[in-house]
C-alpha cells in the first residue's frame, strides 16, 4: 500500500515511555468470532490477552477468506484481523490435563471472556461459580446470543438471526424485497465494546470491594442498541415503522451517481439548511438549478408537512445533479462548500479516504511467514497520555505456548508430554 | 444498592446521540451526570419531530428523553464569558469531561481540553466528533448518515442491484457511543493506578471502521472489496430472510453446517427436492441459493413466524423472528431480563427505556429518574454543586447568563 507505515505502530521518542490504558491486566479470551472483537478491544488498550484455541488450533474460527486463497488456518484473514494484540496458546479444555493447566492460568488473570453457550463451562467443571471458589477476584464475561438464563437463552444465533430479532432487520431494505441485514457481522460489532466495557465496569467496582462479578452479555440486548430509542418512541403508534430503503422516513437519503452512491439527508433543520442552500448555488453554477429551486425557502422547509408531489419535484432536480457527477467529485465539491455529504465508500475507498490516512488510522503489519504486509485500522481512538494501537499482530496457533507455559512454571518435560498426549 | 460509579461526576457538553448515549451506561451505575445545555440553540433532539408550536416545546421529544434518563440538565449560554467560567468551574468539579461539538468549539468557549487539563490534571476529557480532532477534515460538518457512508457501512448494506443504504439508524451513531463509554472506564482505571487524566480524542468514522476491521484486512491483503449482497453470506446456505404468515412478517433462517440442514429438511418433513444431489453439501447448497430460498421461502409462508422459530429452534436450526418494535415491547426474553424500564417523564408520561446489553450480576444498576428539563437542575446545580447564592442564581437568569 501506498504510503503506508511498515511494522508495529512505533510510538513518537517523547512517547515511548508511555503505558496503555489497561497495562497490567491480563484476560484469559476464550470467544469464538462473535466475541474476538472484545478481545482485540481489550488487546489494543494494553491488556495481556491470552487467546486460547482450542489443541491444534481453532479450526473452525480461522475460517476463510484466506490470504492468497490457501485454505490453511494460519492463513485466516478474519482472523488476522480481530485477533490483534492477543498472545495466542493452544490447550483443551475439555481434558483434565488441559484443565489443571487453564487452572494455573487462570490464578495469573484479572478476567475470562467467553462466548461458549450456557452451561458449557459448568459442565467441564470451570464455570463461574467454581472459578470464583478458588478465585474470588475474577471477572468472568460471558457473552451469549440472548443471556445466561430466559426462555430463549438455549436458542442458537449467528449475526444474521441477532441482527433480525433485534428489530434492525425489519427497518432495512427496500419495502418490496424482504428485510436486510449488513453483509459484515454487525451483530459483534454492537456486542464487543459493551462486554468491555461490562468488564471495565466490574473491574472497577473489584477496586472497592476487591470481589470479581459475573457479566452476562446478550447479543441480542446489545443489538437494540442499534434502533437508538425506536421502541420507546413507536410504542404508542397504531403502526411500527417499516423499511423505506434509500429514504429517510419520505424523504431521499441515498442517491445514485455516476460510479457508485452519496449519502445526502434532503431534510430541514438549522444544521442542514446551510448546506442546502450552498447545494443549490452549486447547481445554480452548473446551469443545474431551475428558477423555483434558487429561491426555496429552506428555513420552512419541512419535508414530513410537504405533498408527494413537491417531494418528488425536489427529489428529480438534486437526483438529476448528482447522476452527472463522481462520487469522488461530489465529496470534494461537498468540502469546499460544506454541503453534508458523504460518499458511500466500499473498502478500497476507506482506506484511500484522506482524512484517515493523514490521521495515521492504517498500520500495515508484517507476516513473514506468510509473504505479506497488510494495513489494519490501528486503533478507534487517540490520547494524548497513553499509547492506543495495535501492539501485536495475531498469534500464530500455538505460538506462545512455550513461552506462558513456562511463565506458568510448567517444565519442558510437562509441555512435551502434554503435546504428546494431544492436550495442545 | 449504589451503583459502581455512585462517587463519579461526569459534565456533558453537546447534543445528538454519539456524546449522550455514552454516558448514559455510567447514569445506568449511579453516575452524577450533568449536562451542560443551552437554551438559546437546544439540543436539535430536543427539537427533533416537534412543530414549531407544539405546546410542549423542547421538553417534548421522546428520542431526547430515551437517550438521557438519569441525568440532570444546567442551562448556560455559553456565548457570555461569565456562563464559560462557570463551566470551567464545573469542569473542576468533574472527573470526566465529555464533549462531542464540532472540533473547535470548546476552544471557542474558553473550555478546551489543554485549558482544562492546565486547570485539573487529574481530570479525564474525551472529543467525540465525526472525524477526529485533527486532520485535513476536522472541521466538516456532518450527521452519522454521512459517518456511516464514510466508514463502508453502506457499501456493504443493500441488495447488489439497488441503492447502498446501510443498516437502519445510522450504525455510528450507536457504535461510537459505546467506544467513548469503554474509553471513560478505562482512563478511570489508568487514572487509578497513575493518578494523571489525559485528553482522548475519538473519531465516530474511525471507530466504524476500526470495528470494520475485517473488511479493510481483506481488502488489503488481497484486493477482496466486500460488497452488498442482500441477506447471502460466504459461509451459509440457506441464510436469510423469508415470509411468513401476516402482513410484513419474516423469519431469518441461517445453516451453517449439514448438521443444521438436515435438521432444516427434517423440519420441513423431508420435501423431495430437498434430498437431490446438489443440496447435499454446504458448496452445492451455496451454489444453487436462489433454488432454495423459492423452495424454503413456499414452506415458511404458511407458518406464523413466532410459531416457526420455536419449531426451528428446538429441531436445532439458527432461526429468529425479524420483529418489529411492538414486538420487541413483548420479546419474552428481553422481558425475563428486564431490559425495557418504565419512567415517568414529566411531560411525555409513561415511556419505556432500554438498559444496556449486558448484566453485572452484583451490581445490577438501573435508572431512578427519567431525562431532565431543560435546566431543571440549574438552581441544584448552581446552588449546590458551585455554592453560588440563591440571588446571584437569579440575577445569572435575569441577565440570559443562566435559564
Amino acid at each position: 500500500m501506498v504510503g503506508a507505515r511498515r511494522g508495529i505502530a512505533k510510538p513518537a521518542p517523547d512517547r515511548v515511555a508511555w503505558e496503555a490504558m489497561l497495562s497490567g491486566l491480563r484476560v484469559l479470551d476464550l470467544t469464538d468470532e462473535s466475541g474476538w472483537l472484545a478481545g482485540k478491544i481489550l488487546g489494543d488498550l494494553g491488556a495481556d490477552v491470552i487467546k486460547i484455541e482450542p489443541a491444534g488450533g481453532d479450526r473452525e474460527g480461522r475460517r476463510p477468506p484466506f490470504l492468497h486463497g490457501i485454505a490453511d488456518p494460519e492463513h485466516s484473514l478474519a482472523w488476522l484481523a480481530l485477533n490483534t494484540s492477543k498472545r495466542g496458546i493452544t490447550l483443551d479444555l475439555a481434558a483434565p490435563a488441559g484443565r489443571s493447566v487453564f487452572a494455573r492460568l487462570v490464578a495469573t488473570a484479572d478476567a475470562l471472556l467467553e462466548s461458549f453457550a450456557p452451561g458449557t463451562l459448568d459442565a467441564w467443571g470451570i464455570g463461574f461459580a467454581a472459578l470464583r471458589r478458588a478465585h474470588p477476584r475474577l471477572v468472568h464475561c460471558a457473552m451469549t446470543p440472548f443471556g445466561q438464563t430466559g426462555p430463549h437463552a438455549g436458542f442458537r444465533a449467528r449475526d444474521l438471526v441477532v441482527v433480525a430479532m433485534g428489530g434492525n432487520a425489519l427497518l432495512t431494505g427496500d419495502p418490496d424485497r424482504p428485510p436486510l441485514r449488513c453483509s459484515m457481522p454487525t451483530a459483534y460489532y454492537h456486542a464487543a465494546p459493551e462486554a468491555v466495557l461490562g468488564i471495565l465496569m466490574a473491574l472497577q467496582a473489584r477496586e472497592s470491594s476487591g470481589r470479581g462479578d459475573f457479566v452476562d452479555v446478550s447479543l441480542h440486548e446489545c443489538q437494540l442498541a442499534s434502533l437508538l430509542g425506536a421502541p420507546g418512541m413507536h410504542a404508542t403508534a397504531k403502526n411500527p415503522p417499516k423499511r423505506s430503503g434509500p429514504r429517510t422516513g419520505r424523504t431521499r437519503e441515498i442517491w445514485p451517481v455516476r460510479d457508485g452512491h452519496v449519502s445526502f439527508g434532503l431534510r430541514g433543520g438549522a444544521a442542514r439548511v446551510p448546506g442546502l442552500r450552498a447545494l443549490v448555488a452549486w447547481m445554480d453554477e452548473e446551469g443545474l438549478a431551475p428558477g423555483w429551486l434558487r429561491d426555496y425557502d429552506w428555513e420552512r422547509f419541512r419535508p414530513e408537512a410537504l405533498d408527494g408531489a413537491e417531494l418528488a419535484r425536489l427529489e428529480d432536480v438534486f437526483g438529476a445533479f448528482f447522476a452527472v457527477h463522481a462520487m469522488r467529485e461530489l465529496y470534494e465539491g461537498a468540502l469546499a462548500r460544506r454541503v453534508l455529504l458523504a460518499p458511500c465508500n466500499d473498502a478500497r475507498e476507506v482506506i484511500e479516504q484522506r482524512q484517515l490516512r493523514e490521521r495515521g488510522l492504517f498500520v500495515a503489519l508484517d507476516y513473514p511467514e506468510l509473504g505479506a504486509a497488510i494495513e489494519h485500522p490501528a486503533f478507534f481512538a487517540r490520547s494524548s497520555a497513553h499509547a492506543t494501537a495495535i501492539r501485536r499482530r495475531a498469534p500464530r496457533i500455538g505460538e506462545h505456548n512455550g513461552e506462558i507455559f513456562a511463565e506458568l512454571g510448567l517444565a519442558a518435560a510437562e509441555l512435551e508430554k502434554l503435546a504428546a498426549e494431544g492436550v495442545t | 444498592m449504589p451503583g459502581i460509579y455512585a462517587d463519579l461526576r461526569i459534565l456533558e457538553l453537546g447534543a445528538g446521540a454519539a456524546g449522550p448515549v455514552a454516558t448514559r451506561y455510567f447514569a445506568e451505575q449511579g453516575a452524577t451526570v450533568v449536562r451542560l445545555e443551552s437554551a438559546k440553540r437546544p439540543d436539535f433532539l430536543r427539537l427533533l419531530r416537534i412543530a414549531p408550536d407544539d405546546p410542549r416545546g423542547l421538553e417534548g421529544s421522546p428520542m431526547f428523553a430515551l437517550l438521557n434518563p438519569g441525568k440532570r440538565s444546567v442551562a448556560l449560554n455559553l456565548q457570555e464569558p461569565e456562563a464559560q467560567a462557570l463551566a470551567l468551574e464545573l469542569a473542576r468539579w468533574a472527573d470526566v469531561v465529555l464533549e462531542n461539538f464540532s472540533p473547535g468549539v470548546m476552544e471557542r468557549f474558553g473550555l478546551g481540553a489543554g485549558r482544562l487539563l492546565a486547570a485539573k490534571p487529574e481530570l479525564i476529557v474525551v472529543s467525540s466528533c465525526l472525524f477526529g480532532q485533527t486532520g485535513p477534515q476536522r472541521g466538516y460538518p456532518g450527521f452519522g448518515g454521512q459517518g456511516s457512508a464514510i466508514a463502508g457501512f453502506n457499501a456493504t448494506t443493500g441488495w447488489p442491484d439497488r441503492e447502498a443504504i446501510g443498516p437502519w439508524g445510522t450504525i455510528t451513531d450507536s457504535l461510537s457511543p459505546r467506544y467513548v463509554a469503554v474509553l471513560i472506564a478505562a482512563a478511570l482505571l489508568a487514572r487509578g493506578r497513575t493518578g494523571r487524566g489525559q485528553h482522548v480524542d475519538l473519531s465516530q468514522i474511525e471507530a466504524g471502521v476500526y470495528s470494520l476491521s475485517e473488511m479493510v484486512v481483506r481488502c488489503s491483503a488481497s484486493g477482496d472489496v466486500v460488497l452488498r449482497r442482500g441477506n447471502r453470506d460466504e459461509r451459509a446456505a440457506p441464510h436469510g430472510i423469508y415470509p411468513c404468515l401476516g402482513e410484513d412478517c419474516w423469519i431469518a433462517i441461517s445453516v451453517f453446517d449439514d448438521a443444521q440442514w438436515e435438521a432444516l429438511v427434517a423440519a420441513m418433513g423431508d420435501p423431495d427436492w430437498a434430498a437431490e444431489a446438489r443440496f447435499v453439501t454446504g458448496d452445492g447448497r451455496r451454489a444453487h441459493h436462489g433454488e432454495i430460498d423459492a423452495k424454503l421461502a413456499d414452506w415458511t409462508r404458511e407458518f406464523g413466524a413466532w410459531h416457526l422459530m420455536a419449531g426451528l429452534q428446538q429441531a436445532g436450526v439458527p432461526a429468529g423472528v425479524v420483529q418489529n418494535v411492538h414486538e420487541l415491547l413483548r420479546d419474552p426474553q428481553l422481558a425475563h431480563r428486564h431490559h425495557f424500564v418504565t419512567l415517568q417523564h414529566p411531560v411525555l408520561g409513561s415511556l419505556s427505556h432500554e438498559r444496556s446489553g449486558f448484566r453485572l450480576a452484583e451490581h445490577p444498576g438501573g435508572f431512578e429518574r427519567a431525562a431532565p428539563r431543560l435546566g431543571e437542575h440549574t438552581d441544584q446545580v448552581l446552588g449546590g454543586i458551585l455554592g453560588l447564592a440563591p440571588e446571584t442564581i437569579r440575577d445569572l437568569v435575569a441577565r440570559g447568563v443562566a435559564a
